[in-house]
């Protein structure tokens, strides 16, 4: 700040640039335009067929990870009714947390892992029911059981909080390991459709309702 | 991590592992390392979800646990490395470049295991021989064995190393893996000071014992009754391979050693010719496994051993080679340094000073193309002269006062320029103070490197914002690619295909086709700025090693 009375700035030196008595820009007064005008326009992208490759790559590699077992969705929102074919549906993503989660077989011990291979996950229901919480039996994963501490622990805490709806079945079947899941889910005598409540009949083509269905 | 960062992290979680997981993630990266119940009480999630998270996270690589900061007996806190979690932008590169060295079969192998984390061999070659084999022609499969081997030139070039293990001292065989994370009392953890990294580790390139004889299946149309035999019969026995336990993961310092390599050998290429740039490529190749990743320049190697690894197809003489090297050490660029005279002189690659001058002409690139090629002159002037008054600009720039000045104070409002006082007299009066303006390359580049991040995030909520805007029209699009697809696969008429088609009108499959150059564009511009991103970071951390 200058001395009293004298109306100078603070630096008005020529070694800046800033000769006396010369235009300085107006002051800004206002923060600055969220898309400002470009003076010069940016390049374009390098196309060309790698370029094209790596986009391919990187969206087919999106488009897998929402189907695999770490994409985590929270609870899907509710049915309007809670029908009793909800306990048997398949649920779209298989929660396999087990195959991959690094086992830990070496800390269970021999009893506890046979004790492991008979429990398994029930589907435990969102909150406004009555919730038996005892563990239903669930087949195992063929390849060897690989069973975990991780499942031991959530084991406990479903039986601690059984708030969200989260059905562990295991990771997605190896292609040499298909089954159908429909026969042997749930310890039920009755196959899978049996229990479709018929919501999804129909429901693809909404426009061709010209054409009778039998 | 700074905020851009986050916010990067964060679109990047949620795009590949969901929101859940992009709400644990981003809430530990703003706040250190914290313990499971922390982690709980401040998301405001589940136990269950979070663990599910971490559980994610970790076998991703992106967070590690350790004993809490109480000392053994305290509950494990959890770290997460945002770092790791950047190199996402990259995946879609690695496995191209995974194509281009091993085909399509080490194309496979990466991705899965970019997919999955941490993966068994044995698994690994099962699912991509399954896949590779869907390709094929009807009766044709692959053989374990050939996506084994492939499997094993990963290993061997380093490209994929094992998961280290986790408390080194508690472990058995030295090939135990990492332990689930959601188990707070865990023992062996308990005994590790700090978690070893993966080199650590001395087995992490060897290969295990691995029996895996068979061949790639076709996944077959399910027909009801001999399934359900089968797969019964498939539920009693148990395949192990020998390998349980035993993980591995991508190596993405080797990825980068790579991009680098390939990064100096296109720079000399392009400055000199393509024979320069092949003897570049021989030394580096040469020195691939000799040179460790933080090294300043690769090991010497003399003109003779040079001259012998050359490619055949190069057919030069003696004397040429001498000439070319001569040229490459005498350049400015200085690629290539002379390290000694022996065996004919011996030349180092200076993969420091490489990353250097890369960094540098992306920096007067950047310059230029946002503020014209004038103001990259001013640019480029002061990086070589480093201060420079207001008048000497001028001068040397040979541009007028008043625009230099311009272009000077732009240059300083967007924070590429800085301005040095030197006084002459401890008040600092203006009118006996020097005033200097200089370019400090380092600052610039870590600025500029969060600019890239700003605008990698930018581009990405862009991308979601359209996608949002025209789902109702993505989601119908979809449903008649479905029916399309059933009705063929059920072998309908041409006349029922084309009325499907009708479903969706003109206008808007123009709205789609726009929708979808968008994405594309949007995609391709996130890969290029990754490239950027690559330059930058690889030279910051370059300077922060030596």
């Amino acid at each position: 700040m200058a001395g009293r009375g004298r109306r100078t700035m603070s630096f008005s030196v020529d070694s800046v640039g800033i000769s006396r008595g010369e235009t300085l820009p107006p002051a800004v007064q206002q923060p600055t335009p969220v898309f400002p005008v470009m003076e010069q326009k940016p390049l374009p992208l390098t196309g060309g067929e790698e370029a094209e490759y790596l986009t391919a790559l990187k969206q087919d590699f999106r488009g897998a990870m929402r189907g695999l077992p770490c994409f985590i969705q929270p609870a899907a929102a509710h049915r309007d009714v809670e029908r009793y074919s909800d306990k048997y549906h398949l649920s779209e993503k298989k929660d396999g947390l087990t195959d991959w989660i690094i086992g830990e077989r070496s800390n269970l011990s021999i009893s506890e892992q046979s004790n492991q291979n008979t429990h398994q996950r029930f589907p435990c229901r969102p909150t406004g029911g009555a919730l038996p919480r005892q563990q239903t039996l669930h087949r195992l994963h063929m390849a060897g059981g690989r069973v975990t501490l991780e499942k031991k622990e959530e084991q406990e805490s479903s039986e601690e909080e059984g708030e969200e709806k989260k059905k562990q079945k295991e990771e997605e079947a190896e292609a040499e390991e298909e089954y159908d899941e429909e026969e042997f889910e749930e310890e039920t005598d009755y196959i899978m459709s049996y229990f479709d409540n018929g919501e999804d009949f129909g429901g693809d083509s909404d426009d061709n309702m010209d054409e009778a269905i039998y | 991590m700074t905020a851009q960062e986050i916010c990067l992290c964060g679109l990047l979680l949620r795009e590949h592992f969901g929101e859940v997981v992009e709400k644990v993630g981003t809430h530990l990266l703003r706040s250190g390392a914290q313990n499971l119940r922390t982690i709980v009480h401040e998301t405001n999630l589940s136990v269950d979800l979070v663990k599910k998270c971490l559980c994610v996270l970790v076998q991703h690589g992106a967070c590690s646990f350790t004993v809490g900061r109480k000392g053994p007996g305290s509950p494990t806190e959890y770290h997460a490395c945002g770092e790791r979690i950047l190199r996402v932008l990259r995946y879609s590169r690695y496995i191209y470049t995974a194509k281009t060295l091993y085909g399509d079969t080490g194309e496979l192998i990466i991705e899965e295991l970019l997919q999955r984390g941490h993966v068994t061999m044995s698994s690994t070659v099962k699912t991509v021989a399954d896949r590779l084999t869907q390709n094929m022609e009807e009766g044709q499969s692959l053989d374990y064995s050939e996506v084994s081997s492939t499997f094993s030139k990963l290993v061997e070039t380093h490209f994929l190393q094992r998961c280290p293990p986790v408390g080194a001292a508690g472990t058995s065989g030295g090939a135990a893996p990492a332990e689930a994370p959601a188990t707070p009392a865990a023992p062996a953890a308990a005994a590790s000071t700090a978690p070893p990294t993966a080199e650590s580790f001395p087995e992490c390139y060897t290969l295990p014992q691995v029996t895996l004889t068979g061949r790639g299946k076709r996944q077959l149309v399910p027909e009801d009754g001999e399934d359900q035999r089968n797969a019964k019969r498939a539920k009693m026995t148990s395949e192990s391979h020998g390998d349980e336990g035993i993980y591995w993961q991508v190596n993405f310092e080797r990825f980068h050693q790579y991009f680098r390599d390939q990064a100096i050998i296109s720079a000399v290429a392009n400055k000199m010719d393509q024979t320069s740039s092949e003897i570049v490529r021989t030394i580096l190749r040469m020195s691939e496994v000799t040179t460790s990743p933080t090294a300043t320049c690769t090991k010497p190697l003399s003109t003779n051993e040079i001259f012998r690894s050359l490619p055949a197809s190069y057919n030069i003489p003696r004397h040429i080679l001498d000439q070319y090297l001569t040229l490459l050490v005498d350049d400015p660029m200085e690629f290539v340094g002379k390290a000694g005279e022996s065996g004919g002189g011996m030349f180092v690659v200076n993969l420091h000073k490489a990353l250097a001058n890369l960094a540098r002409a992306t920096l007067e690139s950047i310059v230029q193309e946002r503020f014209g090629s004038r103001s990259a002159r001013i640019f480029r002037l002061l990086l070589r002269k480093r201060h420079l008054e207001q008048k000497q600009v001028e001068d040397f720039a040979m541009i007028p006062a008043k625009e230099a000045k311009d272009m000077l104070y732009t240059l300083l409002s967007h924070n590429l320029v800085q301005l040095q006082e030197i006084p002459k007299t401890p008040d600092f009066a203006p009118s006996r103070t020097f005033y200097l303006y200089t370019v400090n390359q380092l600052p610039t580049a870590r600025m500029l490197l969060q600019n890239c991040y700003k605008t990698v995030a930018n581009l990405i909520e862009r991308r979601l914002f359209e996608t949002k805007e025209n789902k109702r029209l993505l989601e119908k699009s979809q449903r008649i690619e479905a029916i399309l697809a059933s009705l063929q696969a059920s072998g309908a008429e041409p006349e029922q295909l084309s009325e499907v088609e009708e479903m969706i009108s003109a206008p808007e499959k123009q709205q789609l086709d726009v929708l979808r150059l968008h994405v594309n564009k949007l995609d391709s511009a996130e890969n290029q700025v990754d490239e950027t991103i690559f330059i930058l970071e690889s030279y910051i951390s370059s300077t922060s090693a030596s």
